[in-house]
């Protein structure tokens, strides 16, 4: 056991030097987290990985940004006060994850485990057939004693907040997903249960099926991405038969002249015509 | 002998009196002909008048039907009195030109039916249409803002306009020797080209002509925009978007580009009113439903300064019915009845926008929205919008005709006055080309509703100045300028104290227009 956990850290290691990029590992068994947020173009975005057996298992690219509610003391010392703070997932966090056939988990934390956002994925069959992928679980635990974000909080102290039934990112096996659109779930905190809100936007995830290293499969598009393209292309679209309706009018329109012109001689309407006669 | 001696007296004393009161008059009338006011009656225009009524006479013993579209100007044009611009038709008041009595029966029957005459009922609809227009939705929200002064100030601007609309009528008249009033002029580029008659004699004209194309066509691009944003909110859930649902309105309006006469525009004018009305029944039944929750403390004595000036652009502006005036007063059957339709039409509006305003402020009072749609529950409101939609759509041939007029008086005539050869065929139909300017005409209005953002706030800041102008400031200054002498005292107060409003409203609202367009154009506001 310690002798692979070995192999994989020198292969671990290798790889980086390989790549240059900046990464952070930890070895979880025999599956280790990375973070390559560096490849990222978006500040926001971050880019994690979990790699097992020299290859990748699990990669996950997104921005997330968090609204968590929590209580604050009133002035009048009896009262408390719902508060919201605004956090994002930064580009720096420390990954775990664990990859299986039909189940797999990622494990990002941050702040010294202050903040650990938890995702759960699993694949099944839909009908006979399909076989899809999708989140099952996405759990979030937040320290409220951390004072940067939370500021004067009421009974600081850990919470866990965890999702309901969900099915979220429905996608078919051996694709990734794909969305530039923002989605939101909401878990329900530990804390009274308060309602936090996920928000992940420009998302590319795949957590199965990976088969090359840190490249993703073929992309699916969420079905927002997808209107979105259609309402671009139906002003184009629209203004063109809007076009073609004018053309076919005035061809019509000027034929119709021509055959219907009168035969009889004008006479003129006022003196400036004298010279048509 | 005694008589005749009493007779010679009585001459002598009679001619020293009117020599007497003559030199006075000239003394005065010099005295405002310098102040640039005018002295005298425009007499040549009515000699010139007159001319062309014997003309008409003349040509029409001879059994050739001239369509009173006769280009006196031709002659008289070259004269330099330019009181007399454009096409001419020359009526006595209270009556049409004769129904023709040739023997040519058909040929000169086409050439009558080029311009049928409008009823005053369809006068009427035409009026209605463009003083009950789709600001009618912000009223309860101006009310938000400005308590019983907004209330009174509908009331007051529908009798300033009724009465602005009716000495803009008046500028177009003239008496004649007999005491007649004769129709020398005939649009509103016509009158400002009178009045700045003796220096600059086609500026008037231009600057009229600009402020009356600018709004026309900022009014039609409105009725796109705004039949774009309705459709788009009422079905947020196809992928249809905004700009869209404003290419397939135009692709709806597209057959406006085929009007050709008053008559036509006013069908759909009454069509548009009839969805107004029926707006207007669903949201005051909806109102009344509600009433035993009305909150009548809520309605201010004071104003809200800040905001008020909002209301009072929201108020004053949606009477502005004076560009379609002087056309709509030619195409009469009989113009006399014009008075009585400017009152009534205007006191229909005030009445129902009043109600309409009062009764929705009183339902939400503080939760009043900009747009008072946003407050009904949705199912009204998808009715609503509907109807809303129906209405923008027919409110738009009106302004759409009215600005292939002035387009085509001002660029397309033959005889070398303008730059382009008529639009018009020798037989009176439209020629291809003149079919496919009027194509370009409404795929610009939907362009310019597509790609301009923040269009309403750009309405307000073109509204406050073309819109003041045309409604407040020029009709009393022509008005004074051109009737100087036939005036009353308690009319030239009046037209002085509605020009110093009418600017002081178009001051405010330019500077909130402005205001608010920095704003929006600052923090990139998405409509």
């Amino acid at each position: 056991m310690e002798r692979l956990g070995f192999r994989t850290l020198v292969s671990g290691r290798v790889l980086l030097c390989v790549l240059g990029i900046l990464a952070r590992s930890k070895v979880l068994a025999e599956q280790e987290g990375e973070n390559l947020s560096g490849l990222s173009t978006n500040p926001d975005k971050g880019i994690y990985a979990v790699r097992e057996n020299g290859t990748t298992c699990l990669m996950v690219e997104f921005a997330v940004r968090f609204v968590v509610p929590y209580d604050v003391l009133a002035l009048n010392g009896i009262d408390l006060i719902t508060e919201q703070s605004y956090l994002a997932l930064p580009r720096g966090a420390e990954i775990e994850g664990k990859c299986g056939s039909t189940e797999a988990e990622i494990h990002i934390s941050w702040k010294n485990n202050a903040y650990t956002l938890r995702i759960y994925f699993t694949k099944e069959f839909r009908d006979q057939e399909n076989e899809v992928w999708k989140f099952s679980k996405v759990q979030f635990v937040y320290d409220t004693s951390e004072t940067s974000n939370f500021i004067n909080a009421y009974n600081p102290g850990k919470h866990t907040a965890n999702s309901h039934h969900l099915s979220a990112l429905v996608t078919p096996a051996g694709r990734s997903y794909v969305c530039q659109a923002q989605q939101t779930l909401t878990l329900i905190s530990t804390d009274h249960q308060k309602g936090v809100t996920v928000a992940m936007s420009d998302i590319q995830i795949q957590p199965f099926d990976i088969n090359s290293d840190f490249i993703f499969s073929e992309p699916f598009k969420c079905i927002t991405d997808q209107r979105e393209r259609l309402e671009e292309t139906l002003p184009l679209v629209l203004g063109f038969i809007l076009c073609l309706i004018i053309g076919i009018t005035l061809t019509v329109y000027h034929f119709h002249l021509k055959l219907t012109a009168q035969q009889q001689p004008q006479l003129p309407r006022d003196r400036s015509m004298y010279k048509n006669m | 002998m005694a008589t005749l001696i009493k007779s010679k007296i009585s001459n002598k004393l009679s001619n020293a009196a009117t020599t007497v009161s003559n030199k006075s008059q000239a003394k005065v009338s010099g005295m405002f002909a310098r102040m640039g006011f005018q002295a005298a009656t425009n007499e040549e225009a009515v000699g010139f008048a007159a001319c062309d009524d014997l003309d008409y006479d003349h040509r029409q013993g001879m059994q050739m039907d001239i369509m009173t579209n006769d280009e006196m100007g031709e002659g008289s044009g070259e004269m330099g009195l330019d009181g007399v611009d454009g096409d001419t038709r020359y009526q006595r008041d209270g009556t049409g030109p004769p129904p023709s009595a040739s023997k040519d029966g058909d040929l000169c029957k086409e050439l009558a039916d080029d311009r049928p005459k409008i009823t005053v009922w369809e006068a009427g609809w035409n009026v209605t249409n463009a003083i009950q227009g789709m600001f009618v939705l912000g009223l309860p929200y101006a009310i938000l803002h400005g308590g019983y002064l907004g209330l009174f100030l509908i009331i007051f601007a529908a009798v300033v306009c009724c009465y602005t609309g009716k000495i803009l009528i008046a500028c177009l008249y003239e008496e004649n020797e007999d005491g007649q009033l004769v129709r020398v002029r005939d649009s509103y580029v016509d009158i400002a080209n009178a009045c700045c008659a003796p220096r600059f004699p086609a500026l008037g004209g231009h600057i009229v002509n600009v402020a009356q194309i600018i709004e026309l066509v900022m009014t039609c691009i409105l009725y796109v925009v705004v039949s774009g944003n309705l459709m788009y909110n009422s079905f947020p859930n196809m992928p249809i978007s905004q700009k869209s649902w404003a290419i397939m309105a135009t692709a709806a309006l597209l057959p406006c580009a085929f009007l050709k006469n008053l008559k036509a525009v006013s069908k759909f004018s009454l069509l548009c009113t009839m969805a107004h009305f029926v707006i207007n029944i669903l949201v005051i039944a909806y109102c009344l439903s509600r009433a035993r929750d009305w909150a009548w403390d809520k309605v201010k004595f004071y104003i809200d300064v800040k905001k008020f000036p909002i209301s009072i652009g929201i108020i004053v502006f949606s009477y502005t019915s004076q560009i379609f005036l002087p056309s709509l007063e030619g195409n009469m059957n009989k113009p006399s009845e014009f008075h009585c339709m400017m009152n009534w039409t205007h006191i229909s509006a005030c009445i129902l926008k009043g109600l309409f305003a009062l009764v929705a402020y009183l339902t939400w009072a503080d939760a009043t929205k900009e747009v008072i749609t946003d407050n009904l529950p949705s199912t009204i409101r998808a009715v609503v919008n509907i109807f809303l939609v129906a209405k923008a759509l027919l409110s738009y041939p009106l302004p759409f005709f009215a600005a292939v007029e002035v387009l085509e008086k001002s660029f397309f005539q033959d005889g070398g006055r303008a730059v382009f050869p008529d639009c018009y065929g020798g037989d009176g139909r439209l020629k291809s080309w003149g079919l496919s300017l009027r194509c370009g005409l409404v795929v610009f209005t939907l362009l310019m509703a597509i790609y301009v953002p923040h269009f309403a706030l750009l309405m307000g800041l073109t509204g406050s100045l073309t819109g003041a102008g045309l409604c407040f400031l020029l009709p009393s200054l022509f008005h004074l300028r051109l009737l100087w002498r036939k005036l009353l005292w308690h009319h030239v107060f009046f037209d002085v104290a509605i020009f110093v409003i009418g600017g002081i409203c178009s001051i405010s609202g330019f500077i909130h227009s402005m205001e608010g367009l920095i704003e929006a154009y600052k923090y990139n506001i998405h409509d």
